[in-house]
């Protein structure tokens, strides 16, 4: 069943004419992806890769009727992509973008925490992919193997790492979402654990967390809570030194506050199996599953 | 990014926040030119640097007199700073401000931040100033107020009537608070910061309230509409390895270990350098070359991760995904050429087309260790940066 995208998900692509939107917007074709519109304004009538393109996301709803939007426009001009996504009322939008201003992103939560019709996934993410069905977003599709594992991260190559560990060992993932490593994102962390709760092909759950906020600790007293499936857990930046941003905006200790120690230390009290080595993920799934 | 104490007041000044009067001197003729300018008999000299606890470590210094003002300068201007904030290296002030000092009556605590949680910009306030504010929070939390603003940098007026209270504030001191407290929410939202504290914000002797110190970070992704800001980048604040990263755009952060690592993805990046601690080693640095890198960038980066001396083993951890493969092995092997590189380097690829990155090393005829997977390519790097050459 896996959650939130599937194949008879209908894609578009705002951005669709810059390079990196039309690279992705083939790789995601190629990988089976139900491709049916790009949206950059001005260039609409045109076609590329065989789809027609919009200078709205409005036009391209009304005629193409997508389910989602992968969105790769520039910085600047990211939130108001993302603003324009949700008041076409698309019901999954995916910014994959990356360095958008806070302040632009304060406007995009306060819409998105109040859109009955819309759902952010991002920005600064690798998007989402059901494998075998629907692949949206910049991640290599031949990694992943349909199964069994859930797959919830703020990173991107890292969760690669976390998906090719699983394929290896024959489990195969469900879904995999990345959620973003910006500080303000779309959904989080308890979403997609709620998602993956009521997904019957979902048997185990692999969370990756890294240092900065506290989105981990929400997510571990959430699962204390109410997640009845096994997880596992990898929290990245261990090493990192107080006060600097590791790559990602929100990755940083700030105030002594947001360590991988604080993290684990709220999964281990939420009964979930952690990994401190990277190089193990694929075997801490395997450990909660025979602790089902 | 962050800015000088002298460049947040610069700041702070335009947004109606009293400042002390101030000077910025780089020399000991600089500091007494001020010292004429601003009619000081005596003064109050701050080392800038990007660091906190100047204090402790000596970077404050009082000149009782006019003609002391120039030798406590010579002392402060050229002095490195040491202490757990800055690391070892330390850093190194270039510059100083000299302010008129003030008599002190109370101190407080005023300053913004982004709450991640609820997605709001947050004033926090508190009649306890002069400490540090995560200080004040751990001794008494009941004397801190947080109050949620618009993002127009607007407090509401029932906030602060509530801010002026709890601060103790009255008449004409209540006026000349909120005064300060509107003009830093505007300033927080207009120069798209992260952080901007004012600690100690002070209420002189002679009821007057002003800002004794102020720290300004910015969202680095907001640079680009903030050209006034940008132009206050201080590159003497990093090390020599992380002004050259910023420069190529790549994120770079000195660690203190033997072995360098390149990675793409700052998650990998993070987990990398984390694997390498597990095995008993240390990473000399915490790189991100991106996404899309080109050959120019892994190269670029090659040569900012040799120039730190302490690296004995390099370690190249690439999950190829928008990456290709390919492309990183022309820049390491293009890097190691030009470099003439004597060191071991581990290479640990995957993804995107890893099949032609492995065979470019094979023929390449450097002495290139290749390792399948991240746990192998850790010991291996641990291994090599131990062994003594």
């Amino acid at each position: 069943m896996a959650i939130l995208v599937n194949k008879k998900t209908r894609v578009i692509v705002q951005g669709i004419t810059g390079q990196s939107g039309k690279f992705h917007a083939e790789q995601c074709k190629e990988y089976g992806t139900e491709m049916v519109g790009g949206v950059t304004p001005g260039k609409g009538g045109q076609e590329i890769l065989g789809l027609p393109v919009f200078d709205t996301v409005w036009e391209a709803k009304k005629r193409v009727q997508p389910d989602a939007s992968l969105i790769f426009v520039p910085a600047p001009y990211a939130a108001d992509a993302i603003l324009e996504a949700e008041d076409a009322e698309i019901p999954l939008i995916v910014c994959i973008t990356e360095g958008i201003p806070i302040r632009d992103m304060l406007e995009v939560k306060r819409v998105m925490n109040g859109s009955k019709t819309s759902r952010l996934i991002g920005p600064n993410c690798p998007g989402l992919i059901t494998p075998g069905e629907c692949k949206i977003g910049i991640m290599p599709g031949y990694i992943h193997k349909p199964g069994k594992v859930g797959i919830v991260s703020r990173s991107g190559t890292l969760t690669y790492e976390a998906v090719w560990q699983t394929t290896q060992l024959g489990l195969g993932q469900s879904t995999c979402v990345g959620i973003g490593g910006d500080p303000l994102n779309g959904t989080n962390f308890i979403d997609v654990l709620q998602l993956f709760q009521e997904d019957s092909q979902t048997e185990v759950i692999l969370l990756i967390g890294e240092i900065g906020g506290d989105a981990e600790e929400k997510a571990a007293e959430w699962v204390q809570r109410f997640c009845t499936k096994p997880v596992a857990v990898f929290i990245a930046g261990a090493t990192a030194p107080p006060g600097k941003r590791m790559g990602h905006a929100g990755a940083i200790i700030s105030g002594g506050k947001g360590t991988a120690a604080e993290k684990y230390a709220a999964f281990e009290r939420a009964g979930a199996v952690i990994t401190k080595n990277p190089g193990e993920m694929g075997h801490a799934v395997v450990k909660a599953l025979q602790k089902k | 990014m962050n800015l000088h104490e002298y460049q947040a007041k610069k700041i702070l000044k335009k947004y109606g926040i009293p400042i002390p009067e101030f000077g910025v001197a780089s020399s000991v003729e600089e500091a007494k030119r001020v010292a004429d300018e601003l009619h000081l008999s005596h003064a109050v000299l701050k080392i800038q640097v990007h660091a906190g606890g100047r204090g402790k470590a000596g970077g404050v210094k009082f000149a009782k007199t006019k003609d002391e003002i120039g030798k406590v300068a010579s002392g402060l201007i050229g002095m490195k700073m040491v202490n757990e904030q800055t690391g070892p290296e330390g850093v190194v002030a270039k510059k100083i401000i000299i302010s008129k000092p003030v008599d002190i009556a109370k101190e407080y605590y005023i300053g913004a931040v982004i709450d991640r949680d609820r997605g709001v910009p947050i004033l926090i306030a508190s009649p306890e100033g002069g400490m540090e504010i995560e200080e004040i929070a751990h001794k008494m939390p009941e004397k801190i107020l947080k109050m949620p603003f618009s993002f127009e940098g607007k407090l509401r007026t029932y906030q602060l009537v509530r801010l002026a209270k709890f601060m103790g504030w009255s008449g004409d001191l209540a006026k000349k608070g909120i005064q300060i407290a509107n003009g830093l929410a505007k300033c927080f939202i207009e120069t798209d910061a992260s952080l901007l504290e004012i600690n100690p914000l002070v209420q002189t002797v002679d009821g007057e309230i002003t800002a004794l110190d102020a720290k300004l970070s910015v969202d680095d992704n907001a640079l680009f509409r903030q050209p006034e800001i940008l132009s206050y980048y201080d590159p003497s604040q990093v090390s020599p390895q992380e002004a050259a990263a910023k420069e190529f755009d790549l994120a770079y952060i000195a660690m203190h270990g033997s072995i360098g690592c390149m990675v793409n993805g700052a998650g990998l990046a993070m987990a990398t350098m984390d694997i390498i601690q597990l095995y008993g080693g240390a990473p000399a640095n915490f790189l991100d070359v991106g996404g899309g890198a080109s050959k120019e960038k892994v190269a670029e980066g090659f040569r900012i991760i040799l120039s730190d001396p302490k690296v004995k083993a390099v370690l190249v951890n690439i999950f190829g995904g928008i990456m290709n493969c390919a492309t990183l092995a022309e820049g390491v092997i293009h890097a190691a050429k030009e470099l003439q590189i004597q060191i071991p380097i581990v290479v640990r690829m995957e993804g995107t087309n890893v099949e032609e990155g492995k065979r470019l090393f094979r023929e390449s005829r450097l002495k290139i260790t290749t390792a399948d997977d991240l746990k192998k390519a850790a010991e291996l790097a641990v291994a090599a940066a131990h062994t003594k050459r």
